[in-house]
């Protein structure tokens, strides 16, 4: 006999996810990797934008296929409610009531327009979690300004520190602060409440401005500056503190062009052994530019062409290899294909594949963090738009067969 | 005491991988008590430095994540200094560290080791690859972790070099989810669970972070690679997305969708300061008001038939765009876009940041009188708001050792073994 699978550590804590696109849904999916029971509440009307966006199938159509949605939206179940019709107003209350967290990072806008502000949503269920993610907060001056991560990479400061001089500040080729800071920052904060409505029941709401979220992740050159330490520039792979510090383009060998490796001396001894014995220049040691990280950091103009150099002629994977051996951070860049295929994730078990009814046999992102006693992870793929309205509304809104038909003609569930 | 996690007592012996998971936990209210080694943290000799302080009090970065935190120095390579961790550990809810594997076995220090002393201990591990694993080993900074995750690799130009990304995104987002992590154990603990320990690997923490190209790798078996000027979300770098020059600095915008009020949005912008050319006008109109999404255009640009035709109209409209945002300063474009709901992002700099009115009127800048350092400081605020239980700046980050001696005898150690500690470290 086996025992039973441990449970999950949020195993009977409720979230009602209104959220989509990215950042929201991804606090959501945390919570459900974790043993929350997740409800998504969608509508056709305004539909996630994710589920019309690409990855699909080629030549494929339909909401229920995009890789980008199914990633972020795994462990939830799925229920379309049109929240802006009295009926479906009503409905939501009976899940705002059943929930222990709210969840949405719509606009302020739109939150007014499904009626689940603040003051109705705590109205109905006192010690409720509700956590409101507009762009920029739900106060101030530009609490109604809007946008998608790629705009948050602009207005954290990211863009203007992000690459290297000669190019233009374009951001880092993704929505970044969607898919890490600003999701779990949310979930910080609302496990955070969870506990406190635990012990004295008490519910509250939590504002995560994004705008602040991401200003926080990115909030060394913003200290530094206000307080007399000079100004950061673009610069590229380089760091303030460290040198050589950067990714390298090693030789290309039959099966991988463009291949780069990255690489970081931490301390002078990482220097030492790079100089001398990975790159067998023991002169680079006693060079007077280079004594010191002072002096490395001042000279890096004549340090990194002097490394680049001699990187050109190695195979990458087997120079990753002997800095590793020796000691010295580094790693290849990856692409995506590399990281699904890396030998040390598939060892671990990192990315996960999950049955999808109309996606098939597709793979997930694992959960950010492992559990050794109450193990935290996907079980499902990412619900079909409207999957589980109609179990739902049996058990949770208490609606009958009937009823149900009915208000699926109304438009109210669809 | 206030604040979510006032109960709760947190020994912080990370490097800097892991210094925001405890400043995260200290603004929920935490007692953290940062455990460093005899000479301090690396962080503490980090470029930049404050002014006028000396090292090892001056480092910035150690400065920033370390704030709220009380500092013990204690040398886990000796006996008696190993002894007092273990007291330490007993009477804590949460131990969060950054040893590889065999530093922790070399310290005695393990996982095992650290239930010994207390069964129901949290205990968070955060490095660059995790415990387990060929690379479990593996020696990690921060780029290594962006790079081998494959978040790199999107970032920079075609053909040119991959571009990390700046402030520490390899460090942040893995002490993010071990913050997450170490709740999400707590939590459980609370109602009866068990302690447990909370492990995170940097790689896998951003890998997540890679947007679409996992699944377009899966799906599609398409490898994205960087694409500078463009973006995945926008491959053929449309008119009206992106990164336009302005009289005074940039904006990064994206009108075209169907998000806020569009391209259309955009071009009455335009047309208000006499620069929308003849857009408001026919077939140009009605064009831009119905067809100006991503997916239709890239569909007319593949389509034989409207390919030359719109990419004719996509360039005029690039060209009047181009000379309208040149004609007003980046701030302007920004804040009266956005009141239009044009989707307008500042690219801000820190003199931006520091002063935006946005930021002023929430209220969200902190200072600390940080009298050791002789001087107050201004701290960014913290990255949500807990109307209850809000977040809270209590104390500077500590100088080297401050509170070992106050912390030794909280956990019941006698003066004499305090002094001695003191005199090791």
């Amino acid at each position: 006999m086996t025992a039973p699978p441990a449970a999950k550590p949020l195993a009977g804590v409720k979230v009602l996810d209104l959220s989509w696109f990215g950042a929201g849904p991804i606090a959501g999916r945390a919570l459900a990797a974790a043993g929350a029971d997740v409800i998504k509440v969608e509508t056709v009307k305004r539909i996630d934008g994710l589920r019309a966006m690409a990855p699909r199938p080629r030549g494929a159509r339909g909401y229920n296929l995009s890789g980008y949605f199914n990633n972020y939206n795994a462990n939830k179940r799925s229920v379309t409610i049109d929240l802006t019709t009295e009926r479906g107003h009503e409905l939501g209350l009976i899940l705002v009531r059943w929930a222990d967290v709210m969840l949405t990072n719509m606009t302020n806008r739109a939150v007014t327009q499904v009626g689940m502000g603040w003051e109705t949503v705590s109205r109905e269920n006192p010690r409720l979690v509700a956590v409101y993610m507009p762009m920029m907060g739900t106060t101030g001056p530009h609490r109604d300004f809007q946008g998608f991560g790629a705009m948050l990479t602009a207005i954290c400061g990211m863009n203007y520190l992000a690459g290297f001089a000669e190019n233009r500040p374009v951001g880092v080729g993704t929505n970044y602060p969607d898919y890490v800071v600003n999701p779990m920052h949310a979930y910080i904060a609302t496990l955070a409440a969870l506990r406190h409505a635990r012990a004295t029941g008490e519910g509250q709401m939590i504002d995560v401005s994004q705008d602040e979220s991401s200003v926080a992740a990115m909030s060394m050159p913003l200290f530094v500056h206000d307080n007399g330490g000079g100004a950061y520039v673009r610069a590229g792979n380089r760091v303030p503190y460290a040198a050589p510090h950067g990714a390298y383009r090693t030789r290309d060998t039959t099966d991988r062009s463009d291949r780069w490796v990255a690489l970081a001396c931490l301390d002078e001894g990482q220097w030492r052994t790079l100089a001398a014995e990975i790159c067998g220049h023991p002169e680079w040691t006693e060079d007077a530019r280079f004594l010191t990280v002072a002096d490395r950091l001042s000279s890096q103009d004549e340090l990194d062409p002097l490394i680049a150099a001699w990187a050109a002629g190695q195979e990458g994977e087997e120079l990753v290899r002997r800095l590793q051996g020796a000691g010295i951070p580094a790693g290849l860049v990856q692409n995506a294909r590399e990281v699904l295929e890396d030998r040390h994730l598939r060892e671990r078990g990192y990315f996960v594949q999950l049955e999808h009814a109309e996606a098939g046999l597709r793979w997930y992102d694992g959960p950010g963090w492992r559990m050794s006693e109450s193990p935290v992870g996907l079980d499902r793929a990412a619900p079909m738009l409207g999957e589980h309205t109609f179990e739902v509304a049996l058990d949770l809104l208490d609606l009958s067969a009937d009823e149900i038909a009915d208000l699926v003609a109304e438009g109210v569930l669809q | 005491m206030s604040g979510a996690l006032a109960d709760v007592r947190v020994l912080d012996i990370t490097g800097p991988i892991g210094h925001y998971a405890g400043r995260l936990l200290a603004d929920l209210g935490a007692d953290v008590i940062k455990v460093e080694p005899p000479g301090g943290d690396p962080a503490r000799l980090y470029r930049p430095s404050l002014p006028g302080v000396e090292a090892p009090e001056a480092g910035l970065q150690f400065l920033l994540l370390n704030a709220n935190k009380r500092g013990a120095v204690l040398d886990l390579e000796e006996a008696r200094g190993r002894a007092a961790l273990l007291r330490l550990v007993a009477g804590a809810d949460v131990v969060l560290e950054s040893w590889r594997p065999h530093e922790a076995r070399a310290l005695r220090l393990t996982d095992a080791d650290l239930r010994e002393a207390n069964p129901r201990l949290v205990h968070a591990s955060v490095t660059g690859f995790g415990l387990s694993g060929p690379h479990a080993e593996w020696a990690y900074a921060d780029i290594v972790g962006v790079a081998s995750s494959g978040v790199m690799n999107l970032a920079g130009f075609p053909g040119g070099p991959p571009e990390s990304l700046p402030d520490h995104q390899g460090y942040h987002c893995a002490s993010l989810d071990a913050a997450a992590g170490t709740l999400t154990a707590l939590l459980h603990r609370d109602l009866g669970g068990p302690g447990q320990l909370v492990e995170v690997s940097m790689q896998e923490a951003l890998s997540i972070a890679q947007e679409t190209a996992l699944q377009n790798y899966d799906i599609r078996d398409t490898v994205l690679e960087r694409l500078g000027e463009a973006s995945q979300v926008n491959p053929m770098n449309l008119p009206g997305f992106g990164l336009y020059e302005c009289a005074e600095g940039m904006v990064y915008i994206m009108t075209t969708g169907t998000a806020g009020a569009g391209f259309a949005g955009l071009v009455e912008m335009m047309d208000e300061h006499g620069q929308a050319g003849d857009l408001k006008g026919e077939p140009h109109w009605s064009f831009i008001q119905t067809q100006m999404d991503g997916a239709n255009l890239r569909r007319l640009l593949t389509d034989e038939e409207s390919r030359e035709e719109t990419q004719r109209f996509l360039d005029h409209l690039e060209e009047l765009v181009t000379a309208f945002m040149r004609a007003h300063p980046a701030r302007y474009i920004y804040e009266e876009g956005q009141r239009r709901r044009v989707l307008v992002g500042l690219i801000a700099t820190p003199t931006d940041i520091s002063s935006d009115p946005h930021l002023a009127a929430r209220e969200w800048f902190l200072e600390i009188e940080d009298a050791a350092r002789g001087r107050s400081l201004r701290y960014p605020g913290f990255p949500f708001r807990l109307q209850a239980t809000p977040a809270t700046l209590r104390r500077p980050a500590p100088l080297l050792g401050e509170h070992t001696g106050e912390v030794l005898a909280e956990a019941g150690l006698e003066p004499d073994e305090i002094a001695a500690l003191e005199v090791t470290a």
